[in-house]
């Protein structure tokens, strides 16, 4: 966890710098009595000197050294920053905790003073009572903190709250362990994560607010306050402008420096935010002229050759597509099966290339509808445009896993399939896209009256059935649907895959369908590709596939599934687990899973076996061979 | 809608009272006699008999706090000592001044931060992300008074091509376009200094949201269909973290407010800000405690304004 947390602030300048800064400031401020300074309060100096080699940072108007009132103000500074927000955090931590951990009548009445406390203007809260009780520098750091704990008491609560489900608060619990000992023991301690990065930033905000008090003249008369120096600085701009440049500057480089270090450990602790951080930089595109990458005469609606992508995770590439071929004819349909995390999904994304930002194709060729769009792994370009981007939609489309996501939430279904349409026919008028949206909904069956509907206004089936009507709308000659049924209940599955399967054969679609389900597959396609850790290790007819499978893991596959016709077997499931694709992999990937390896699966890639008319294993030991 | 509407009205009255009531015990608890904490140290003996009067101050505590309770409840925030005028009319000719800064700077940084935020969020992590991100930290981090000062010192003292105070010149035209210009120039340095400081706020927030709705399914499924980059970022993926965005704009309204009284301070700019300061300078409790339930019930206010935004803008909000 430590070391996760170092690792992930390593490559973070902003944060390192802060860090410095603070500690400098800290150490200057523990040091002012001790520095050869002058006195903060002594008025030895000639008034309104410049900066020099006398004094440094110059004078003010009563001939005070700025250097050293400057000094003194960091002190008070770190002061008014620690004791504020420790003040807060403690106050916030007690309150929250006690409201996440009781629950019921004690949370609904805390969170919402939590609630109105928040809403109330914390620096107007502070400049009254600082008014009524007069300026003095504990009474200002007990408002501060009074107006700002509801902060860290949300933060607190939110954090017990979740923390109270795990099994060793549960656990704890259960022995019979009074409450006071579980909070203080389990669940404060484990929470505090969170509420230490607020802190710095609620030290950033109290610096300010006491600066912005000192400002206003209610700060502390008898201390060397930044604001203050501002304050009386701000007269005297004219005549002596370092009076108020320095102190601002000082406000400036510390307040960030607070703010940048809890920026820095929100973001180390959460790995959402890490994970943006990681992408990569594509390829360099392929330039090639307009006659090269006219379409050939003749070929299949899509060829793939040795086609690989991987991921950056951290500082590692994840091989999820490794040198997968393929092709398909205009109106035949490919199965591609596999267990979760072969790379079958980014199979899809790599073909059309909609990568996530961390993915990067790294090699083949890949044509659609004859036309080149990778060639060695690099994006294809004819006068600076990705042809990819030419036959999107259009040629090609893609039916995304849940429609419940991959529909836009906050648009209408009309709206949304209007705009698809008129981006490829920017002649169109709103007339002609509805027109042609009311026919795609009728091929499909979506009553044309939820076309004004929002995606969550639909159930589950419909948004999925807008979804595939979304991706015929150009009617393209090629679809890959990406697990188009995965989110749905089994009726409605069969339903849809029916459907998918009806459209393919009236329209003539190339249709590429990803699934982990080996049935969804066997009614729909002609070919199955079968997928494991990143590379088709058998492809064949889909008859073939199911009734003389060669490559072992084809089989253990096979042999996972039920029978609904075929007398009763038992289920096997396969043991072990695929290889980390991260590793270079020598060798079989299956080989550590598989009942017939050798030591030559161990220590030589496979090689391409042709078992038939249009079927391939990957497999130094084809089942129904010779075993070795 | 009506029913939802009413709901969240009624969610005001709590904010409302707990900052009346934090008004009250207040006053009480500060050192000093309550009746010349409200009349001032140089009241004449029948002027603080008449705040004895107003206030109830002999009257038992309970009754006190609930006369108070009526007395704001019906707009009445007491009698400035200074003027002698009442605080609500006094806040009240204070409003339209403030507003202009307030507004004026608002729009700026919220359009402006939002594009930005917008525009580093297409590369998280790179270093156009990281600097402009950093620097929108420095930006909130600046103290807004300072950065006034700077101002004035730079274009006013230095350059000598902008007014350093007020909101119009003494001399300058009464009405027509000549005010409108004059108004203008007094407003450059003010709005310059509020927007800086609030601008990185918004840059951040917008950053964060947009970044994140990037990362979500239906912006890949208008990449796969082929729209350009800048539509998806602009039309879808900004719609989308524009939701998070303006829940915050209210939340943060309490900030801007604060940004601006010190802003107002350092340019003199007639307007709350101003007259707080005045207030704080003549010990004028009365204004400063009126200040304070205004300044409270305008933050409420917007909290409840961007609840309705953000409910008409996002259709999964049922207001029901």
């Amino acid at each position: 966890m430590t070391g996760n947390l170092f690792r992930a602030l390593a490559s973070r300048a902003p944060f390192w710098i802060s860090a410095a800064i603070i500690v400098a400031a800290a150490v200057i401020a523990l040091l002012a009595p001790f520095l050869p300074l002058a006195d903060p309060n002594a008025m030895e100096g000639a008034p309104y000197s410049p900066p020099g080699a006398e004094h440094w940072l110059g004078t003010d108007n009563f001939g005070r050294d700025i250097l050293s009132r400057l000094i003194w103000g960091t002190r008070l500074a770190f002061t008014v920053a620690l004791v504020s927000s420790a003040i807060a955090s403690l106050l916030g931590i007690v309150l929250g905790s006690i409201a996440g951990y009781f629950g019921g009548p004690v949370d609904a009445v805390l969170s919402r003073a939590f609630e109105v406390f928040l809403l109330i203007p914390s620096f107007f809260l502070v400049l009254l009572i600082v008014a009524l009780f007069g300026s003095n520098i504990a009474y200002t750091m007990v408002a501060i903190a009074l107006t700002t704990w509801p902060r860290s008491a949300r933060i607190m609560r939110a954090q017990v709250l979740s923390l109270k489900q795990r099994t060793y608060v549960q656990a704890a619990r259960a022995v019979g362990a009074s409450n006071t000992h579980v909070l203080l023991r389990h669940v404060v301690p484990n929470g505090l994560g969170p509420i230490v990065t607020d802190a710095t930033i609620l030290m950033g905000l109290a610096i300010l607010t006491e600066a912005g008090l000192s400002f206003l003249g209610l700060g502390d008369q008898n201390a060397v306050s930044w604001g203050r120096m501002i304050f009386e600085g701000q007269r005297q701009l004219r005549l002596a402008p370092w009076m108020s440049f320095f102190p601002g500057l000082s406000l400036l480089l510390l307040v960030a420096a607070f703010n940048l270090l809890g920026d820095g450990l929100n973001q180390a602790l959460s790995p959402q935010l890490r994970r943006l951080a990681n992408r990569v930089t594509p390829r360099k595109p392929l330039d090639l002229s307009a006659a090269e990458a006219e379409p050939t005469p003749a070929a299949p609606m899509i060829a793939v050759r040795d086609l690989a992508m991987s991921y950056a995770i951290g500082t590692q590439a994840l091989r999820a597509v490794d040198g997968v071929s393929f092709s398909l004819a205009k109106g035949e349909s490919l199965g591609v099966v596999g267990e979760s995390g072969c790379g079958k999904s980014s199979l899809g994304a790599a073909i059309l290339q909609v990568l996530a930002p961390n993915a990067r194709l790294e090699a083949g060729d890949v044509s659609i509808a004859g036309r080149p769009v990778l060639r060695d792994g690099h994006t294809v370009r004819v006068d600076g445009k990705p042809v990819v981007d030419a036959l999107r939609w259009k040629d090609a489309s893609i039916i995304f896993q849940s429609a419940m996501n991959a529909l836009n939430p906050v648009m209408t279904i009309e709206r949304q399939l209007s705009e698809a349409y008129r981006l490829h026919r920017p002649e169109a008028t709103a007339e002609q896209a509805r027109a042609r949206i009311g026919e795609v909904f009728e091929l499909i069956g979506i009553p044309i009256g939820r076309l004004s509907a929002y995606p969550h206004e639909l159930s589950g089936g419909m948004r999925q059935r807008v979804m595939i009507a979304l991706s015929l709308l150009h009617a393209p000659g090629l679809v890959i649907a990406d697990e188009p049924t995965t989110a749905l209940d089994v009726l409605v599955q069969d339903q849809i895959l029916g459907e998918i399967d009806a459209l393919r054969r009236r329209m003539g679609l190339s249709l590429i369908l990803i699934s982990h389900d080996m049935g969804a597959v066997a009614e729909t396609c002609d070919r199955v590709a079968v997928m494991y850790a990143g590379e088709f290790v058998e492809i064949a007819p889909t008859d073939v596939i199911f009734d003389a499978p060669r490559h072992p893991y084809t089989v253990a596959l096979l042999s996972s599934l039920p029978s609904v016709t075929g007398p009763r077997k038992p289920l096997t499931s396969i043991p072990g687990e695929t290889p980390s694709l991260t590793e270079p992999i020598t060798g079989c990937r299956f080989a550590a899973r598989c009942g017939r390896s050798t030591a030559l699966c161990r220590e030589q890639a496979p090689p391409r076996h042709v078992a038939g008319a249009g079927h391939e294993v990957l497999c130094h030991f084809p089942v129904g061979e010779a075993a070795p | 809608m009506k029913r939802y509407l009413l709901l969240r009205v009624l969610q005001l009255v709590p904010v409302t009272l707990v900052v009346i009531v934090l008004n009250f015990l207040l006053v009480h608890m500060a050192p000093g006699d309550v009746s010349i904490v409200l009349a001032g140290d140089s009241a004449d003996p029948a002027y603080l008999a008449t705040i004895r009067e107003r206030y109830g101050l002999d009257r038992p505590f309970i009754e006190q706090l609930w006369r108070y309770l009526v007395q704001v409840g019906s707009g009445d925030l007491g009698v400035s000592f200074r003027s002698r005028e009442p605080v609500f009319a006094e806040i009240m000719s204070r409003v339209p001044a403030t507003l202009l800064l307030v507004g004026t700077s608002l729009a700026l940084s919220v359009v402006l931060g939002t594009i930005i935020g917008a525009w580093i969020a297409r590369r998280p992590g790179s270093a156009l992300d990281s600097g402009v991100s950093a620097l929108a930290v420095a930006l909130f981090s600046m103290p807004v008074f300072w950065l006034g000062l700077m101002m004035v010192l730079l274009f006013a003292v230095q350059l000598q091509v902008l007014p350093a105070m007020g909101m119009s010149s003494v001399d300058g035209p009464r009405d027509g376009f000549g005010r409108v210009l004059d108004v203008a120039q007094h407003m450059v340095l003010p709005v310059l200094s509020l927007t800086t400081v609030s601008l990185g706020q918004y840059i951040r927030l917008s950053r964060s949201a947009v970044a994140e709705v990037l990362g979500e399914s239906y912006i890949t499924t208008v990449r796969a269909i082929g729209f350009p980059e800048r539509t998806v970022l602009m039309h879808y993926a900004l719609r989308n973290a524009l939701l998070p965005v303006v829940t915050v704009l209210g939340l943060q309204l309490g900030l801007v407010l604060t940004g601006a009284v010190l802003t107002e301070t350092v340019f003199s700019w007639p307007g709350l800000g101003r007259l707080i300061y005045d207030a704080i300078l003549a010990r004028d409790t009365p204004v400063i405690m009126g200040s304070f339930i205004v300044m409270s019930v305008t933050v409420a206010l917007a909290s409840l304004a961007t609840d309705l935004v953000y409910a008409a803008l996002d259709p999964r909000v049922k207001l029901a």
